[in-house]
């Protein structure tokens, strides 16, 4: 029988793009809607904010307006970076060829510090300042919105990848037997299956954005005549302006605020919505119309599909009689899971191509050299003199010093990080009143973007020492201190995590046989949770270099050398400079952790399979 | 008349209850029995509540009321006296076959080499030789639990407590393992004296025990307690077992 395949094949195609066009259409639509009804609330809330809060905008009266801004720019990017993730995703996930080149490329834009990217983000939008007259606002709110969204897209991209590959072969198989295809496959098979991931992987996305906002609302580059200013009413801003003044009270105050409104967000929008894709309701999405046949059968299929994901999790809250995982809420342990779930990727990243990878690469640079070469254009500079200078000014030599310099703070703070979590996640896991405890403190610390911290440590740890000896030393204990409030928490929750996870049966039989103490300690926790650390390790050191950037560089006077201090430096020295600086120290850290990851964290990973208990 | 022997282990009254918001569940309601040197099976409907008795006896689980004596001294915690089998094998799978084995022999005051000795042999015993520095992962569900059962020997201990220990394998194997476990235990070699294997598959129970204590759906009382006087080594395929497990399943439902 002749089967006209490519006639089929197109339809498929057309009609899978066509509907994924207008599910992102619908999506984006609602996200404008969203909108629209937050700028009207902000009318409503802030007809006081722009002439009392312009000439004082340290009232903690505009507070509320402020927030309305802040969440309303994290909503637009959130729109972004979700129509990115399932339009990324599922090109990924469907096409084989693609993913070789797919895959890779989005590991390299994960490795990108975020915050080493909010200069070059700010003079592509906005240029150099012309001294006297800031950016239009729409500009800058574009920049931030963009900034952003660079913070927020990759994990949900992962999520939606991870959920897809998740399907199992049989309800692909059961799918295609019975004609779902395109539209109807995209609706009743995909979404359903990536939409817990989505909502793991945006509670990551609304932590690394929420990450950003104490950094990118108040900002400054280049020397007083050419300086390009960013100032954009919010929260973030209040903070940092705060900090400027010194004001200790204010400045904790804003980020009582802060938090206040992150826990906010997490106990009204990603708990319920955890708790609901933990039920994997399907009702989202419409029932097949079909022969009855048809939908029995693909009904039954996915609530075994279901039964299979969620029993897992079942199971393990019905072992869990010894250790305290009720106070670990669903949503922090979903958290830790879905994390864990990203493991897969960088098997499966080893297993891609030469090619796959080269080109991956190529791209990566290519898009550089293109954001190089607009920065450039936009500030009329050539790009041989800008290179040629940076040749003269700054050596190759110099870039190895403060890149290790930078990596010995780095370790510093891991190590500092690595200990007292392994003892803390220890003693979580073995007594219980311990983690009513301290389980709830851990939930809000980690919810404090660590670049919010940075502005108490700059008032406690640097501003009283300004004319002191002891600067040089307090400066590099205040950069230690902000790396490992951006390393700790990773670490620590995937080592509960891990600790909690020991079965049930292992811990009997290690109480049968009377294993206790430093033993159980040594040979059963340690061991269980080196998986678990390694991902952490890997999480920690991303957060640790985007802490870094900040935490180098606090005042013309006040800095320890870096890769960190050497990038924002850049941007206040030779303007002619500034550019390929910033590109080039962009690209030494991307570079070095794309390294590290490699040489270190995906070898010890391969290893690490024998530390994982059996399902 | 000679003097009946001592007991070795004397469950006494024991009741089980978990407190729950409202209402708690009774999951034992006062079982006593006396073991002595023999092959004791507790069979009864799934959820009664035999691991939990299991794991009382062993001292990893605190009855509600009532006590285990062993030798007369009242249990709280695991002793080494005693072996356990899990259901699940329970092994470390960072462990290799010798580490696991080890595991319940190194928490003794023997000398490391006497140690690795006395492991050495157990694994010799039960057919895994060859397999020392295995990893679980690379062996089968039979061999898995052959190593739980190396361990729990390895102890020497003088009573073996094994929990469904054959139900997580395949039918050819569990058969296999069963006649195995019966003929060490019979061999005067070993020290084991009385073994308490907890199971709901009655006609594994009659096949392998001496004496068959059968209990109730929750909350769990003694329902029955079988002697079965048959002649070892036996055949699974003997009449009579079908007829004793017959009686006993009649009893259960």
């Amino acid at each position: 029988m002749h089967v006209p395949r490519p006639s089929l094949r197109k339809r498929v195609a057309s009609s899978l793009a066509g509907r994924t066009v207008s599910f992102l259409t619908k999506i984006f639509l609602s996200g404008i809607a969203a909108v629209a009804i937050v700028a009207l609330m902000i009318e409503l809330l802030t007809g006081g904010l722009t002439p009392n809060c312009q000439r004082n905008p340290l009232d903690p009266l505009c507070i509320p307006g402020y927030a309305v801004r802040t969440l309303t720019r994290m909503t637009i990017a959130y729109v972004f970076a979700l129509a990115f993730a399932l339009a990324y995703g599922i090109a990924t996930a469907m096409s084989h060829r693609a993913s070789h080149v797919l895959l890779p490329l989005l590991d390299i834009f994960q490795s990108v510090p975020v915050l080493g990217v909010v200069p070059v983000v700010f003079l592509i939008i906005l240029g150099t300042g012309t001294g006297t007259t800031p950016p239009p606002e729409l500009n800058q709110e574009v920049a931030s919105i963009i900034l952003i969204f660079t913070a927020m897209a990759w994990a949900p991209t992962f999520g939606v990848i991870a959920g897809i590959n998740a399907i199992p072969t049989d309800i692909k198989e059961a799918a295609h037997a019975y004609g779902m295809r395109g539209t109807r496959y995209l609706r009743q098979i995909v979404l359903p299956a990536v939409f817990p991931e989505l909502v793991w992987s945006s509670i990551l996305a609304w932590g690394g954005g929420w990450y950003l906002i104490p950094v990118e609302e108040h900002l400054s580059f280049g020397q007083p005549p050419n300086q390009t200013q960013v100032d954009l009413p919010g929260i973030g801003r209040y903070i940092a302006l705060a900090a400027l003044k010194a004001d200790l009270g204010l400045a904790l105050f804003g980020l009582i605020v802060l938090v206040g409104i992150i826990l906010a967000v997490d106990r009204l929008i990603w708990k319920p919505l955890g708790v609901r894709a933990e039920k994997y309701k399907y009702e989202t999405v419409a029932a097949p119309r079909t022969t009855a046949t048809r939908q029995s059968s693909v009904v039954a299929g996915v609530r075994r599909y279901e039964d299979r994901l969620v029993s897992p999790v079942l199971t393990f809250f019905k072992s869990e009689r010894y250790y305290a995982a009720r106070v670990l809420e669903i949503t922090r342990l979903k958290r830790i899971r879905h994390i864990t779930e990203r493991l897969r990727f960088p098997e499966r990243i080893t297993r891609i191509p030469l090619w796959g990878r080269l080109l991956s690469y190529t791209i990566f640079i290519g898009l550089v050299i293109l954001g190089l070469i607009v920065t450039i254009i936009s500030r009329s500079q050539s790009i041989e003199s800008g290179i040629s200078l940076l040749a003269t000014d700054v050596t190759a030599f110099e870039l190895v010093v403060i890149t290790v310099l930078s990596l010995s703070r780095l370790v510093i703070a891991y190590a500092i990080a690595l200990s007292w979590t392994l003892g803390a996640g220890i003693l979580i896991a073995r007594s219980q009143r311990l983690s009513r405890l301290l389980v709830p403190i851990f939930d809000i610390g980690q919810s404090i973007p660590a670049t919010a911290l940075f502005p108490l440590v700059v008032i406690l740890l640097v501003d009283p020492f300004k004319n002191s000896p002891y600067l040089g030393f307090t400066l590099n204990l205040a950069s230690v201190l902000l790396i490992l409030t951006g390393m700790q928490w990773y670490l620590l929750f995937n080592i509960v995590g891990a600790v909690n996870g020991v079965p049930n049966d292992i811990l009997e039989a290690t109480t049968a046989y009377r294993i206790r103490g430093r033993r159980f300690v040594k040979e059963i926790l340690i061991p269980a949770s080196f998986p678990a650390i390694l991902i952490g390790s890997i999480q920690a050191w991303g957060g640790g270099w985007n802490a870094l950037i900040v935490s180098e560089y606090i005042g013309p006077n006040a800095n320890v050398p870096g890769l960190g201090s050497f990038l924002v430096q850049a941007s206040t020295r030779n303007p002619a400079l500034a550019t390929v600086e910033i590109y080039a120290s962009l690209l030494v850290m991307t570079a070095t952790v794309l390294i590290i990851n490699r040489l270190v964290w995906r070898r010890l990973l391969r290893k690490a399979d024998r530390y994982k208990f059996e399902a | 008349m000679s003097q009946p022997p001592e007991p070795i282990l004397q469950i006494k009254d024991i009741t089980k209850i978990y407190p729950g918001e409202g209402k708690s569940t009774t999951v034992l309601d006062h079982i006593s029995f006396d073991v002595y040197k023999e092959f004791l099976c507790i069979v009864g409907p799934s959820g009664c509540g035999k691991s939990t008795l299991l794991r009382i006896i062993d001292g990893l689980d605190k009855p509600t009321s009532g006590q285990v004596l062993f030798h007369a001294h009242p249990i709280t915690s695991p002793s080494p006296k005693i072996g356990v089998i899990f259901q699940t094998f329970a092994l470390i799978p960072w462990k290799t076959v010798l580490g696991n084995v080890l595991m319940s022999i190194s928490s003794a005051s023997i000398q490391k080499e006497e140690q690795l000795k006395i492991a050495q042999k157990y694994i010799q015993d039960v057919g895994l030789e060859g397999f020392e520095s295995s990893y679980p992962k690379e062996l089968s569900g039979g061999m898995k639990q052959r190593v739980g059962i190396a361990r729990a020997l390895a102890l020497q201990p003088e009573v073996l407590l094994m929990d469904e220990p054959f139900s997580s394998l395949d039918a050819l194997t569990a058969e296999n393992l069963r006649r195995e476990v019966v003929e060490i235990w019979r061999d005067p070699a070993y020290p084991t004296g009385s073994v308490i294997m907890v199971t709901h598959n009655v006609q594994e129970a009659v096949e392998m025990a001496d004496r068959v204590i059968v209990l109730s759906a929750r909350p769990a009382k003694i329902v029955d307690d079988v002697k079965i006087d048959l002649e070892r080594p036996r055949s699974p395929r003997d009449p009579t077992l079908y007829d004793l497990a017959d009686r006993i399943i009649s009893k259960i439902s």
